[in-house]
């Protein structure tokens, strides 16, 4: 579980302090998806990179599992927009990089991530190097590495951004696939309002510049049915994120 | 589609010798002076002092001076290049002595350097080491800092500290570049080499180069100027096959 709490973070640049985020609070429970949407610059970015440790925040509070972040934990996995895998290491090397990482033997390793290579349908592409590979596969990769961890939170930040709309689609359904078989919070950072509709369970909306704000939640019901992207129940909670996104007065003072 | 790839580039590295052999018998034939004999005199003699053991002792003592140096120097400039590439304090602190110290032509200092490691393969080593320790370093801490932070906040993320970052981020990284400064340095090396042993010694090919030119014996100054050559072509080989070794990553790009 994942909880901010007035979370500020500030930049320095030159010298100079710029707040990126301001006042952030959100809830994402044990098994929910959350998805932080917003236009470029509302630092929704930096809301990841605070809530994988990787960035201090200035104020507030950010607790994963009830417990303050200070540095990176073992079973909080992030995926970013480029993937971050290793282009020197074969896929299944790339997915054992966590458990290398805490010292887990070889053959443990392998054992441990065969099936999940398995699951995301990369086996054949085991002894690959990412260069081989496209877009698409690359990012199941990084999504079999997180997994690889075991974590109990998982942050992506623009994960399928970089895809075309069939391949995003695809790794979308799949994520959901991934996720509804392991108990984990997942906090998914985009700026596509399909997205966000189409994975949460809550959706958060940013807006404004240095600093970016929180400003509105809407709640997206399941269970769903199989046909949810071409529903009227889809495009009523996208018109709803779009409505919030492009409202001016509560960006502004709240 | 590898072991093509790999075929061609041995077929055409020959017809680049060939080719160089064609110009040189030519040039041999127009010039028509003893400095430029014919490539076949020469070859022949090199096979001739390449049996007696002549130019093998010569070939050995040279590249002893060569791999000693590059032993002592890669490891120290590569560990320092690494360390001020990823660290801000301690490039701040490296960096003016790089600036101040890299131009400087240092084969300049040899007989101060001879008058410290006496005249024998210390000073030579000493120098050599010097020179591409400079080169490494650089190339090395600039491409170090060149690694995607994005990458390294990924790793990062999955909790590896700074000598895991290192070992499984920065180190690959930078190894491509480490190899290309290497062949750099190799070219540097045997070329400091040759001024080297022109001094205080009487063994390695520099030396043999200037001793056949002083005996007005010009083929067998060309002996020692292709093994030089030749040491070195197979120096570049052996960097090549540790890059197909360890880099094999980004031939399938």
């Amino acid at each position: 579980m994942l909880e901010l709490d007035g979370v500020s973070i500030i930049y320095t640049v030159r010298g100079k302090e710029l707040a990126a985020v301001e006042n952030a609070s959100l809830v994402c429970p044990e098994g929910k998806i959350c998805a932080l949407i917003g236009p470029s610059g509302c630092g929704k970015s930096s809301l990841v990179q605070a809530a994988a440790g990787l960035k201090k925040i200035a104020s507030g509070r950010l607790l994963v599992g009830g417990k303050d972040v200070r540095s990176t934990r073992e079973n909080t996995a992030v995926i970013f927009q480029d993937f971050g895998l290793l282009p020197w290491k074969t896929v299944a090397q790339n997915a054992e990089l966590p458990l290398l990482l805490r010292g887990i033997a070889r053959g443990e390793r392998r054992g441990r991530v065969a099936p999940i290579l398995e699951e995301l349908g990369l086996s054949p592409f085991a002894s690959f190097y990412p260069l081989r590979l496209s877009g698409g596969l690359r990012q199941r990769v990084a999504i079999a590495r997180a997994l690889a961890s075991d974590p109990d939170l998982l942050l992506m930040d623009e994960p399928f951004s970089s895809l075309d709309t069939l391949t995003r689609e695809s790794l979308q359904d799949k994520l959901l696939e991934v996720a509804a078989r392991r108990k984990m919070s997942i906090l998914i950072v985009t700026h596509s309002i399909e997205e966000a509709a189409f994975l949460a369970d809550s959706i958060y909306v940013m807006k404004g510049r240095i600093p970016g704000r929180v400003a509105c939640f809407v709640e997206a019901p399941r269970p769903r049915s199989a046909s949810f992207r071409t529903s009227a129940s889809f495009f009523k909670l996208c018109v709803a994120v779009r409505t919030c996104l492009e409202s001016k007065a509560e960006g502004a003072d709240r | 589609m590898k072991k093509e790839t790999a075929f061609s580039r041995i077929v055409r590295t020959l017809a680049a010798f060939a080719v160089v052999i064609i110009f040189w018998e030519a040039a041999s034939l127009f010039v028509a002076r003893p400095f430029l004999p014919l490539p076949a005199l020469v070859f022949e003699r090199l096979f001739f002092s390449l049996r007696n053991g002549t130019l093998l002792f010569h070939t050995i003592a040279s590249g002893k001076r060569i791999f000693l140096s590059i032993v002592i120097a890669l490891p120290a400039a590569t560990a320092l290049g690494l360390a001020s590439g990823r660290s801000a304090k301690l490039d701040a602190f490296v960096s003016p002595f790089i600036y101040l110290l890299h131009p400087l032509p240092k084969v300049a200092f040899l007989p101060v350097i001879m008058l410290f490691f006496g005249l024998g393969d210390g000073a030579k080593i000493f120098l050599i080491s010097v020179i591409i320790f400079g080169q490494i370093l650089v190339a090395v801490r600039d491409a170090s800092r060149a690694v995607s932070g994005a990458l390294l906040d990924s790793v990062r993320s999955l909790g590896a500290g700074r000598l895991a970052l290192i070992h499984h981020v920065v180190f690959p990284a930078v190894l491509p570049s480490i190899l290309t400064a290497l062949r750099v340095s190799l070219g540097t090396a045997i070329a400091v080499l040759f001024i080297a042993e022109t001094f205080a010694t009487e063994s390695g090919l520099g030396w043999y180069i200037v001793d056949s030119w002083s005996r007005v014996d010009y083929i067998d100054m060309y002996t020692a100027i292709v093994s030089l050559s030749a040491f070195g072509f197979f120096c570049y080989l052996a960097v090549d096959a540790a890059e197909l070794a360890f880099c094999s990553w980004r031939e399938t790009q």
